[in-house]
C-alpha cells in the first residue's frame, strides 16, 4: 500500500487538466504491478461512476481493495494533497496573471494532450479483456450518445449495465 | 476560476475547494470546503463497494458492472471527442492527440515519460500558432 500511496503522490502532480488524464497510467501501474487485473480496475471504475461524486473517488476504492478503510483514506489523500498544495500557491498567482499571453499559449497547448490522454483512458477502461465487438458496441453507443445528444450520462450507465447483463453473462 | 482548477494538476473538485475556501476563509475554509465536498460521496462510494463485494461473485452482477464500466469508458471517449472539437481542423494538434493515444493507450508507455515529451511538443506548437 505504501508503494501505491507514493505513486499516487507523484501522479497527483502529473494530472494536468484534471484526474481524467491519469486514469490510463493508474491502470497500467496497478495491473502491471500485480495489484489487480484489468477487469478488476474496470469494475472499480464502474462502481465509482455509479456512485454520486467526483471521478477521483476511484482512488478510495483502489485503496480500499488493497488495504481496507485506512487504504481508502490514504489513497484519496495521496492523489489530492500535492495538487492542492500547488493550487493553494497558484490561486493568488493566477489572479495576477489573468491576461498574460503565456497563459493562452499554455491553455491551448494542453488541449490536444488532454484529449489524447482521456481517449487512452476510455480505450483502456473499455477493453479490459481485449478489443471485442461487445466492448465496441457498449462503449461506442455511450460515446456517441454523449457526443451527439444531451442525454443524462446516468442513463447511459444504466444502458451499459443492461447490455452487460445481456452480453457478458 | 474554473479554468484555473481545470488547468492545474489534481482533481478539479479538490482544487476548486482550495481556491474558493482560501478566498473566503483561509486555510480552515479550504479544508472545510474540501471535506464537505468529499465526505458524503466518499461514504457513498464505499457503501456501494461494500455491497458489491458482498455479491461480487455473482456472474450476473459482474456482467452488469462490466457493462456499466465499459459504458463509463465510452463517456470518457465522448468527452474527449467533444473537447477535441476546437482542434478538429488542426493537423498538428491531431498528431499530438494520436501520439499520446498510441504511446499511452496502446503501447502503455509510462506517463512520466510521455507527459513531458508531449507537453514540450505541444507548447512549441502552440507558440508557433500551429494549434
Amino acid at each position: 500500500m505504501a508503494e501505491i500511496v507514493a505513486y499516487f503522490l507523484l501522479l497527483s502532480l502529473l494530472s494536468v487538466g484534471g484526474v481524467n488524464t491519469i486514469f490510463p497510467e493508474m491502470q497500467r501501474f496497478l495491473v502491471e504491478g500485480g495489484w489487480m487485473t484489468a477487469a478488476d480496475f474496470t469494475q472499480l471504475f464502474a462502481v465509482s461512476q455509479a456512485a454520486p461524486g467526483p471521478n477521483i473517488l476511484i482512488t478510495a476504492l483502489i485503496g480500499w481493495k488493497v488495504a481496507g478503510l485506512g487504504g481508502a483514506f490514504a489513497a484519496l489523500a495521496a492523489i489530492c494533497a500535492p495538487a492542492m498544495v500547488i493550487t493553494w500557491w497558484a490561486g493568488a498567482l493566477w489572479d495576477r496573471m489573468r491576461d498574460a499571453p503565456w497563459r493562452v499559449v499554455v491553455e491551448r497547448s494542453l488541449v490536444p494532450v488532454i484529449v489524447g490522454l482521456v481517449l487512452s483512458g476510455g480505450y483502456v477502461l473499455a477493453t479490459p479483456g481485449g478489443l471485442g465487438w461487445r466492448n465496441i458496441l457498449i462503449a461506442g453507443s455511450s460515446a456517441a450518445a454523449v457526443t451527439f445528444t444531451k442525454l443524462n450520462p446516468l442513463w447511459l450507465l444504466v444502458l451499459g449495465g443492461v447490455l452487460g447483463a445481456l452480453l457478458f453473462r | 476560476m474554473l479554468a484555473l482548477c481545470q488547468f492545474l494538476p489534481g482533481p478539479n473538485v479538490a482544487n476548486c475547494s482550495i481556491v474558493l475556501g482560501r478566498r473566503w476563509f483561509g486555510l480552515s475554509g479550504a479544508a472545510a470546503a474540501f471535506s464537505g465536498l468529499m465526505a458524503l460521496p466518499f461514504v457513498w462510494v464505499l457503501a456501494l463497494a461494500a455491497l458489491y463485494t458482498g455479491y461480487g461473485d455473482d456472474p450476473l452482477l459482474r456482467a452488469v458492472i462490466s457493462g456499466v464500466g465499459i459504458a463509463g469508458a465510452g463517456l470518457f471517449i465522448g468527452t474527449a471527442l467533444k473537447l477535441a472539437r476546437p482542434i478538429a481542423r488542426r493537423p498538428v494538434a491531431l498528431a499530438i492527440v494520436a501520439g499520446c493515444f498510441l504511446a499511452v493507450g496502446l503501447a502503455r508507455v509510462p506517463l512520466l515519460v510521455v507527459l513531458p515529451a508531449a507537453l514540450a511538443v505541444a507548447l512549441l506548437a502552440a507558440r508557433k500558432r500551429w494549434i
